[in-house]
């Protein structure tokens, strides 16, 4: 018995040993309001871990916070973070599998206020300060919401689209007229009357069109990614088009080859140049009449993710995932397309929003 | 790091003072403890292999545990579990979970389509016999197991005359377990029929600290925040499984039998932590209808064996994620169904001459069909299509082995395995094992084992829609294990064993899914991994009294597992480190104290911090902190003249700690279940 009791007493104590060490409830104090300007990544992380962030970069003295939505709130941004807007004062972020919009403020990061139930956000728009357009991925609805109230008021019901298929992204608004494209297992640019919330007509364009911008001569401008091999809703090479959001046609459509795999259709601030990725970076005039010979940056054997051209000055910001499992990094390129600087994020940077004070 | 050592240190050192304890008071106690077997030579079959073998106690000692649970307490295995009943995976020699094979009566359950298994979805009720092959000890088995091989297996239940045991178990969170079996046997026959049906809303509490709730005021300003206590929400579960046997022994050296198992489970897909949606309005849900069966015939001869399996297993999956749309009606958001159909034959021999050689040949084939329908989704033209594919596969894996005893002190095997999978062969996997005893005295024995192996690509690896890559190569790599084992004891006393392995693989081609530009993922082979490290297992069986015995069994596992790939581009910090979610160090121990009719459990485990980015950086949204888990239960038995009962009680998360195995899926709290459980003895009166 002596034996038990001298094994128990050296176990047992033993066994109680230890807690998962946390740390909860630290919330940090940032102002960025002295920062002429300042860019937000918007880090997905992965899908179904939650793990998704949001990194804040001050161009002017080269300096990245990363992780600033936690370290401002002492709680995660959620799971896939998609897009982030700017309107007045506060970002809105939309994070993809946590069904949420967060309302933050620019330069505190501290939460002022959150959209919940949605179905699956992927950009906002603002129509005015009380109304505002959310898309949303596997859901065939573009849900009106109050910003003020934080509350959703409304959907716009989308045709040609069920719950499964449904897709609907980017926004772009030329008068009373809101543009969207229809991406997953789509083809078409939907047009939107923002004083009736009715869908008033469609364009079809090509196969999955990824992006859409209006650029300073206001002709929309999106790139197809031309869907993928062995798809039932087809294959085929992706294009960049030109269309008149008045007249709404295609008014040019660049074709690129086949088995290319643009994304990421942005403008420069002045709204005269496009750049996209298609394995290396990719620059054009709005009034070139022939796709580029050459890219603006060549593939340097990584998969870029993320693009943004800083509207201010036109240095451009390029993000590699790496691997997908460890913090991204983003490269900023002057626009003629030296290296600047470079700085590491969160996982998976796929958005950036700019922030002029 | 330190408190690690520690907690090692002082989980053997409890075996270690006992190990040189050699009181001969004890053998005058002449008392018989549960198992005492201290071997003074290995089976043949085994020479030179690392195995872990369950014992039915390990398996049984609380019934409503799945094999998940099983491994986290027994086993140097890393279990990522995702929650309480949900999806368990395991990482075996810090390999992914589809490098563990895992065999149901000599029958591959691994899913065709995703390589993996969920160890949550095998109750170890339904278990009779369990190993562990670690590392190169699997290729005598099966192909492909580059971590190793999980062995499950049935055996007859020994009945005489009808025998019925029911277990009822009501636990924390609306939980019932419900077991029921029911024998007959004599001395030719043994038919048994086993039920389990687990039911939960399963609605655990916990503070999510991911989140917080906010207060607002009249004009939508937040004047408060706080981290709220939440429910598991979406987590119910309901689980039935059945499982049928038949067992035919002419007494003249053959056996024929039947193994018929099916489940219908349906399970929701709890919500993250970072969740925002109303769990009334998304139903997340999953569910599946299995069917394995097996009929074997083994032919016994005093030096040599055939046997022949033949087996069916049918797989319906179906995953449903909905929204209310708001007017009530749940409309799909995703709608996947899969289904597969795989047929299975196996053929084995063994073959002794004298006591110094064996031989042995295997040859089986899975041939799979696969449908799977992952979305429905409208046509350009305006016709319906699904995205999904259908595809079937061959897998045959033929091996012949040779083992050779010359002396009583050495053992030497070679084995020789080939794979086909569809039209694609393996080169030769060739495996040798050489075992010697170093010293009798204390069965000092030592092992060492190299092998090669292949693990090809998946279904969905290859043919999933959107994603999947056919251009993918088979993984490949080549592992040695070498080990010293002791085993001391004096029969009814004491039995005490050990043991230590090294193991060193490297793995090329590992295929992990990434995401592309196109917004789905797909599989490439991307990474060289070198996976090394030490195992320690031991055990000590003491009857410490003629009433009391003790049960103390300890495992502890250092797992580097290192990428040793390229990188991926010039910013790439993964080389050179730890692969994520893979813990450096695991350790677990199980210790049971038996005095008359009462038993006390103890079970604790303890994973260090799993890295979640490839870089190994630790971030504040990103840390899955080392954790330990206690686990007690007591039993009491009864007996009378017309049945025997058994009253349990077990309390699981002792000390109430919040951890996590994967991020954002809380774990439970402390929570409790007792069992009832009755034999009766019909026809047994006394």
């Amino acid at each position: 018995m002596k034996r038990l009791t001298r094994g128990l007493f050296l176990i047992v104590p033993l066994l109680l040993v230890g807690c998962m060490e946390w740390d909860y409830g630290l919330e940090e104090d940032f102002d960025t309001s002295a920062s002429p300007e300042g860019l937000f990544v918007c880090n997905e992380g992965n899908f179904q871990y939650g793990n998704a962030t949001l990194s804040y970069y001050d161009p002017a003295a080269c300096r990245v916070e990363n992780e600033v939505f936690y370290r401002a709130n002492a709680m995660k941004l959620g799971d896939v973070a998609q897009s982030m807007t700017i309107r007045d004062s506060l970002g809105w972020v939309c994070v993809n599998n946590s069904h949420v919009v967060f309302a933050i403020n620019l330069n505190s990061f501290r939460e002022v206020g959150r959209i919940t139930n949605l179905t699956s956000p992927r950009y906002i728009h603002f129509i005015s300060d009380d109304k505002a357009y959310i898309t949303q991925l596997w859901d065939n609805r573009i849900f009106i919401v109050n910003p003020q109230r934080f509350e959703i008021t409304g959907y716009i019901e989308c045709p040609g689209m069920t719950m499964e298929n449904g897709s609907t992204e980017q926004m772009v608004q030329l008068g009373k007229y809101l543009y969207v494209n229809c991406w997953s297992y789509q083809n078409r640019i939907l047009k939107i009357d923002t004083t009736t919330d009715a869908i008033v007509d469609e364009l079809t364009v090509g196969i999955q069109p990824t992006s859409l911008v209006l650029d300073c001569n206001n002709k929309l401008r999106t790139i197809t990614d031309g869907g993928y091999e062995d798809s039932p809703y087809g294959h085929e090479a992706p294009a960049l088009y030109r269309i008149d959001p008045v007249e709404f046609k295609i008014e040019k459509q660049f074709n690129l080859a086949f088995g290319d795999t643009p994304s990421e259709l942005q403008l420069n601030g002045t709204g005269d140049m496009l750049y996209w990725l298609n394995d290396d970076v990719w620059a054009m005039p709005i009034d070139a009449e022939r796709l580029p010979l050459r890219p603006f940056l060549p593939y340097n054997g990584t998969l870029y993710y993320g693009l943004t051209v800083n509207p201010h000055n036109g240095e451009v910001y390029v993000a590699d995932a790496i691997d997908y499992v460890q913090q991204g990094k983003i490269y900023r390129y002057s626009p003629q397309g030296e290296l600047l600087d470079d700085f590491y994020v969160g996982i998976i940077p796929g958005a950036f929003c700019w922030k002029q004070n | 790091m330190r408190r690690a050592f520690l907690n090692i240190v002082f989980l053997f050192l409890p075996s270690i003072i006992w190990g040189q304890q050699s009181d001969n008071t004890w053998s005058s106690r002449g008392i018989t403890i549960r198992s005492v077997e201290v071997s003074g030579k290995r089976p043949m079959k085994e020479i030179g292999t690392s195995t872990t073998t369950f014992d039915s106690l390990t398996l049984k000692e609380n019934i409503a545990l799945s094999m998940a649970d099983v491994l986290t307490y027994s086993t140097p295995i890393f279990v990522k579990n995702h929650g309480r009943a949900t999806l368990s995976t395991v990482a075996f020699r810090g390999t992914s979970a589809s490098h563990t094979q895992v065999s149901w009566n000599g029958m591959k359950i691994n899913n065709p389509m995703l390589g993996s298994t969920d160890f949550s979805m095998i109750p170890s009720y339904f278990i009779d016999d369990a190993s562990l092959l670690h590392g190169t000890s699997s290729v005598g088995e099966t192909g492909g197991g580059l971590g190793g091989a999980v062995r499950l297996a049935t055996t007859p239940a020994s009945a005489n005359g009808f025998g019925l045991q029911y277990t009822q178990g009501i636990g924390s969170f609306k939980t019932f377990d419900e077991f029921l079996r029911l024998t007959y046997g004599n001395k030719n026959w043994q038919v048994s029929t086993r039920a389990v049906y687990s039911s939960s809303p399963n609605e655990y509490k916990y503070r999510n600290r991911d989140k917080k709730e906010n207060i607002y005021d009249e004009n939508m300003n937040i004047v408060s925040q706080y981290y709220p206590i939440e429910r598991n929400r979406s987590g119910s579960y309901k689980d039935l499984h059945i499982l049928q046997e038949v067992y035919y022994n002419t007494g003249r050296g053959d056996r024929l039998g039947l193994n018929a198992w099916y489940i219908n489970s349906n399970r929701e897909l709890a919500m993250l932590t970072t969740d925002y949606g109303d769990d009334t309005k998304f139903d997340n849900r999953s569910r599946e209808q299995t069917f394995r069966g097996v009929l074997s015939w083994d032919h016994l001869r005093s030096d040599w064996k055939v046997s022949a399996k033949a087996g069916y297993i049918h797989t319906q999956m179906a995953y449903d994620y909905k929204r209310d749309i708001g007017n009530g009606i749940m409309a799909h958001m995703t709608r996947s169904r899969s289904r597969v159909n795989t047929i299975y034959g196996q053929v084995d021999g063994e073959y002794y001459i004298g006591n110094k050689w064996l031989f042995t040949a295997n040859l089986s084939l899975h041939q799979h069909f696969v449908t799977s329908r992952d979305k429905n989704i409208i046509r350009q033209d305006g016709g319906k299509a699904i995205v999904g594919y259908r595809k079937g596969r061959v897998e045959l894996s033929g091996a012949v082995s040779a083992k050779w005893r010359p002396v009583e002190r050495l053992g030497i095997s070679l084995v020789m395995r080939e794979e086909m999978y569809g039209k694609e062969w393996t080169p030769i996997i060739p495996a040798l094992f050489v075992e010697g005893v170093l010293s009798p005295i204390g069965n000092l024995t030592a092992k060492a084992s190299v092998s090669r192996n292949f693990r090809f690509p998946s279904l969905n690896d290859l043919y999933f829609l959107p994603g999947g890559n056919p251009d993918l190569r088979k993984e490949s790599g080549w592992s040695y294990d070498a080990g010293l084992s002791f085993a001391v004891g004096r029969k009814g006393v004491y039995a005490l064993s050990g043991s230590a392995t090294w193991f060193d693989s490297y793995i090329k081609d590992w295929i992990i899914w990434l995401p592309t530009v196109k917004g789905f993922f797909s599989p490439r082979n991307v990474k060289d991994v070198h996976a090394y490290g030490v195992e320690l297992q031991a055990k000590l069986d003491v009857a410490l009294t003629r009433e009391l015995a003790l049960a103390l069994n300890g495992t502890f596992s250092w797992t580097p597992s290192i990428n040793q790939g390229t990188p991926m581009s010039a910013a790439d910090r993964s080389v050179g480190k730890q692969l994520p979610y893979i813990p450096l160090y695991s350790s677990a121990i199980t210790g049971r104290l038996s005095w008359r009719k009462w038993a006390f459990l103890y079970k604790w485990c303890y994973y260090s911090e799993r890295y979640t980015m490839s870089s190994n950086d630790t971030t504040l949204t990103g840390k899955l902190p080392t954790y330990f888990m206690n686990n007690i239960s007591l039993e009491k038995s009864f007996s009378f003249s017309w049945a025997d009962l058994s009253l349990q009680g077990t309390i699981n998360n002792l000390f109430n700690e919040e951890y996590l195995s994967v991020l954002s899926r809380p774990m439970p709290g402390i929570n409790f279940e007792i069992f009832v459980s009755i034999t009766p003895k019909w026809g047994r009166h006394k």
